[in-house]
């Protein structure tokens, strides 16, 4: 499958273990990724300034994605995923609105169609690769691991725009977890946000978000923490030190994206798949990988 | 009689009330029965103290200007399960981005981080620039030095178009 990709805003510019792991990893799993020129930030950060501009920067980047011919794009950010849903769903049910964004469009010469077909790292690994591709891929076995699944609150949510997995209750994580063979185990915080978007007004509360479920995690003897959003991963990997702080806890979870763990049992060197950059411990889980 | 907030003895804004009903649909307030289930489920009710379902209640009431200029608006962290949990399909999180909207149309106090990332789009397209990532070794690594491409830049076009979709609500 040949696919566009739409990184965002927080992969290219501070979360390059993302973009390393999922450019390793993919095209090894069939998945071809063309890069967009001329895209910007999906617009999710400027929604609660003005729904316009939020819907106008979705739409145009949407709008390039389709300029290019292919029929889908990947958008390995849960924040732009959602964006571009948003998006996708308003327009789609108001010909007004769509017409309203298009002429602002019009300026650059482009037109959002509607054409595209999205999708999240989750779901281009669960419904497209597939187990069977995954699983043929796999070179080592993480067997005796127990590990932590965190999807981001908007991987899963709204589900009445259509989400990547279920609301309450999701699952293709796990499972895609376990098809490498390590254990992902439920637990009772398991759908709590880790507070990222409070980082523009409440900094200390969006730290003790993140450190109250790391400190949750922690206590139930898990060996990491696996994670498919750059927001999400920022907050529980890079500002895990801030989490401890904040909370007066210390913390020491092992926290990468599933992009990384898969490329681990790929057998794909660590540096490669952006490893050396995750700032959290996770020394200790590739020692128990061996 | 009309409705008078004892605290501040004001009366319900009809034009402001009119406003948020115009950016989120009519059924979004007046659908609530007050089941609190947005606010039992809320993460940043624990937190904050930001009550999703006394917002509602106060736009159907018509309090707006003080909802705006309370601040509680910006403690909302887009958690969206109070949009799928409502029985109502009021999605309070729906409200309260509108209420974020007015509070920028009117000039309220708005939190910097969320006015920073419109200047950030204007001037380079993203909210943020390439950061020097920095290993558990403390090496720095940018993006060129780790193999990854160039980032994409949006054109000269771009930004006026942005700034006259700013102007329009």
């Amino acid at each position: 499958m040949k696919t566009a990709v739409f990184w965002g805003c927080v992969i290219p510019n501070a979360q390059y273990a993302y973009e390393l792991s999922v450019r390793k990893v993919l095209p090894r799993l069939g998945v071809e990724l063309v890069d967009l020129e001329g895209v910007s930030c999906c617009g999710i950060p400027v929604m609660s300034v003005n729904m316009n501009a939020f819907l106008y920067l979705a739409t145009r980047n949407l709008a390039i994605a389709e300029k290019t011919g292919l029929k889908d794009l990947l958008v390995p950010c849960s924040g732009c995923h959602l964006s571009f849903s948003e998006a996708m769903h308003y327009l789609s049910q108001d010909e007004k609105l769509r017409e309203k964004i298009n002429s602002l469009l019009n300026d650059e010469g482009l037109e959002y169609k509607g054409s595209i077909r999205i999708w999240f790292t989750i779901d281009m690994l669960y419904n497209v690769v597939k187990k069977e591709t995954i699983q043929k891929s796999i070179k080592k076995t993480l067997k005796g691991l127990k590990l932590a699944s965190h999807y981001g609150c908007h991987t899963i949510r709204p589900s009445s725009i259509g989400r990547v997995d279920d609301p309450e209750d999701p699952r293709k994580l796990d499972e895609l977890i376990e098809w490498l063979g390590a254990k992902s185990e439920t637990y009772p915080e398991k759908l709590d946000c880790c507070g990222a978007l409070l980082l523009w007004s409440h900094h200390d509360t969006a730290f003790t978000f993140a450190g109250l479920k790391l400190k949750a995690i922690q206590n139930r003897d898990f060996d990491g923490l696996v994670v498919t959003c750059p927001a999400c991963h920022m907050m529980f990997d890079e500002r895990q030190k801030a989490d401890a702080s904040t909370i007066g806890s210390k913390l020491d979870l092992p926290v990468l994206y599933y992009t990384q763990l898969l490329g681990i049992a790929m057998g794909i060197e660590e540096e490669k798949l952006g490893l050396h950059l995750n700032r959290s411990p996770v020394d200790k889980l590739l020692e128990k990988i061996g | 009689m009309t409705l008078t907030d004892l605290m501040t003895t004001k009366k319900p804004d009809s034009k402001l009330r009119l406003k948020v009903i115009e950016k989120v649909g009519e059924h979004k307030p007046y659908n609530c029965f007050q089941c609190i289930r947005c606010t039992s489920g809320c993460p940043a009710m624990k937190m904050l103290e930001i009550k999703p379902h006394e917002i509602v209640n106060l736009v159907k009431l018509g309090f707006i200007e003080d909802v705006i200029n309370s601040g509680i608006i910006w403690t909302c962290a887009m958690c969206l399960k109070c949009k799928e949990r409502c029985p109502q399909e009021v999605a309070p999180v729906d409200l309260i981005l509108a209420l974020r909207n007015l509070a920028v149309e009117t000039e309220a106090k708005v939190p910097e981080g969320h006015l920073k990332n419109v200047s950030m789009i204007l001037e380079t397209g993203f909210i943020l620039t390439p950061r020097e990532a920095i290993t558990r070794k403390l090496e720095k690594f940018s993006r060129e030095k780790l193999g990854l491409p160039k980032l994409p830049r949006p054109s000269e076009k771009f930004k006026t178009t942005f700034l006259k979709a700013l102007e329009t609500s």
